[in-house]
């Protein structure tokens, strides 16, 4: 698997009961380089009109569509008459971020950071495959969920998930936590019910079995990553 | 006017916070300070703003005949019978919701555009198709909620979706403020509500019976210049639409005891 990681690149849209992914598309496009990729609809219904959007997302992210894979046949269809190579696939049953094995394993490895500006607001879901850096708040009701670490940079008041395939060493760090739930890996919490210290940054990460909250701490998460 | 038309849709999400009640208001508002106003109901499906003007019995024919061009559209407008610069475009019946494009809304609202200096747009609750149609048509939006938790929510989405669009300003009203709640924090404060929003505030409206009176009177509170508590601000609103700088109410200051009655009667003389 590891061997195709520089040859074949994947865009994976979010399921379809996720998130939007004309949104999500928007937001992340930018973690990948210029060149030939695969699309993975999931399970979308896109329809012509649906697909050229979505080629024209692509194109002007300089990049050029290789195949589009989806588990909704109709999608397929479409994406053939429109003149693409298309593939149908088994859609699995599971939950799929109980089986994040098949979700992107070879993005998992890339430490690519998203970073994006803006507040999330209610239904809104922002997803990245390494770390997220949000420089903005997390309003209750939008989500916001990393294959990496969750920083925001601003209130966290709604929903974060990190290491969301399955990386329990992941950590969610904002300058204000006050999420409605928290999530790392598999692990779910609650929000605390107390209002934070003000002018004090905090993280939640794994300990024991259990997601503890503390201040942040000055790791150098991103050098690593980057050197 | 074409291009100096200010085309403003009133939006919530959550249903029943006070859209179809600040659009009349404000439409006679606005009118009655000079500005040749036009009031769309977009709200297909449970239209009511022609009840709340008063205007239900005049109606000949609606938007749906303006665009099937069965009729011109100021045949449709029914003008408002003391506020003349104020025109309603009534909706059509609800089957438009099953075949109005975003097209046919734009076309409605460019024509209105020529005629007017302001087009308010009654919208639907909700986030549907009737929401998205409105959307497509409109260059700014206010978006109305209550000191509610489930309202606000409903704002917030909705302001996220008008971002998206490219829909710009877009400003709050914070509609049926009770003062005392607010003070015995069993409501979301002001501040409450603008910290998860974040939009400027164009205004406050009160609690206020006399907006049940007036609405089954088919009389907006504005029309008359009445000076009930909420006449006040929408008053207030309209005038800051129109650029004037007006100082927001303060809910704190809004009691009903003897000092505060003095106090305002103070800031009137002066001002
Ligand atoms: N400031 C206020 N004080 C008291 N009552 C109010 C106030 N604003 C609105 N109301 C009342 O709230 C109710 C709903 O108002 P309105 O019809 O304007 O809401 P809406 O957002 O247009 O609803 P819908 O989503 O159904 O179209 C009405 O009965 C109205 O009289
Ligand atoms: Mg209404």
């Amino acid at each position: 698997m590891k061997d195709h990681l520089s040859t074949k690149r994947s865009i994976i849209l979010p399921p379809s009961r996720e998130a939007d992914w004309r949104k999500s598309l928007i937001t992340t496009i930018n973690q990948y380089e210029k060149g030939p990729i695969e699309i993975d609809c999931q399970d979308w219904l896109m329809k012509c009109r649906d697909l050229i959007y979505l080629n024209k997302i692509i194109e002007s992210a300089g990049l050029a569509i290789t195949i589009i894979k989806s588990s909704n046949p109709e999608t397929v269809v479409s994406a053939t008459s429109l003149g693409h190579q298309a593939h149908l696939t088994i859609k699995s049953n599971s939950n799929p971020t109980k089986n994040p094995e098949n979700q992107s394993p070879h993005l998992n490895q890339q430490s690519k950071l998203l970073f994006h500006q803006g507040t999330l607001r209610a239904g809104e879901h922002l997803i990245a495959e390494g770390d997220v850096l949000l420089l903005g708040d997390v309003n209750p009701g939008a989500k916001i969920s990393a294959g990496g670490d969750v920083m925001v940079w601003g209130r966290l008041r709604g929903t974060a998930h990190a290491g969301k395939s399955g990386n329990t060493a992941a950590k969610i760090t904002a300058l204000e936590l006050r999420p409605l739930q928290l999530r790392i890996a598999t692990c779910i919490a609650r929000g605390p019910e107390e209002k934070p210290q003000p002018g004090l940054a905090e993280q939640a990460n794994i300990e024991g079995d259990g997601i503890i909250i503390q201040p942040a701490k000055t790791t150098p998460v991103i050098e690593n990553k980057l050197l | 006017m074409s291009s100096h038309t200010r085309i403003i849709l009133v939006c919530s999400g959550k249903g029943g916070v006070g859209k179809t009640t600040l659009t009349a208001n404000l439409g006679i508002a606005l009118a009655s300070q000079g500005a040749k106003t036009a009031v769309l109901d977009a709200d297909f499906g449970l239209r009511n703003l022609d009840l709340l003007l008063g205007l239900e019995n005049r109606i000949v024919y609606t938007a749906q005949e303006v665009l099937e061009e069965s009729c011109r559209l100021d045949q449709a407008l029914v003008r408002h019978k003391q506020e003349s610069n104020l025109s309603l475009l009534p909706a059509g019946n609800p089957r438009m919701l099953d075949w109005l494009k975003p097209d046919d809304m734009q076309r409605i609202v460019a024509m209105l555009s020529e005629q007017f200096a302001y087009v308010l747009i009654d919208c639907p609750a909700g986030v549907e198709d009737g929401f998205k149609n409105a959307v497509s048509a409109t260059k700014e939006a206010i978006v109305v909620t209550n000191p509610e938790v489930s309202a606000v929510r409903d704002a917030d989405r909705v302001i996220g979706l008008l971002n998206t669009h490219g829909v710009k300003p877009v400003q709050l009203v914070l509609n049926r403020v009770r003062p005392k709640m607010i003070a015995s924090q069993d409501m979301l404060s002001v501040e409450d509500v603008t910290d998860i929003l974040a939009l400027p505030l164009l205004g406050l409206v009160l609690e206020d019976e006399q907006v049940i009176v007036s609405t089954n009177r088919g009389e907006p509170l504005t029309l008359n210049g009445q000076s009930s508590p909420a006449a006040r601000c929408y008053t207030n609103i309209a005038r800051r639409i129109q650029g004037e700088d007006i100082p927001l109410i303060d809910p704190s200051k809004e009691g009903s005891g003897m000092r505060d009655k003095f106090r305002r009667l103070m800031q009137t003389k002066i001002f």
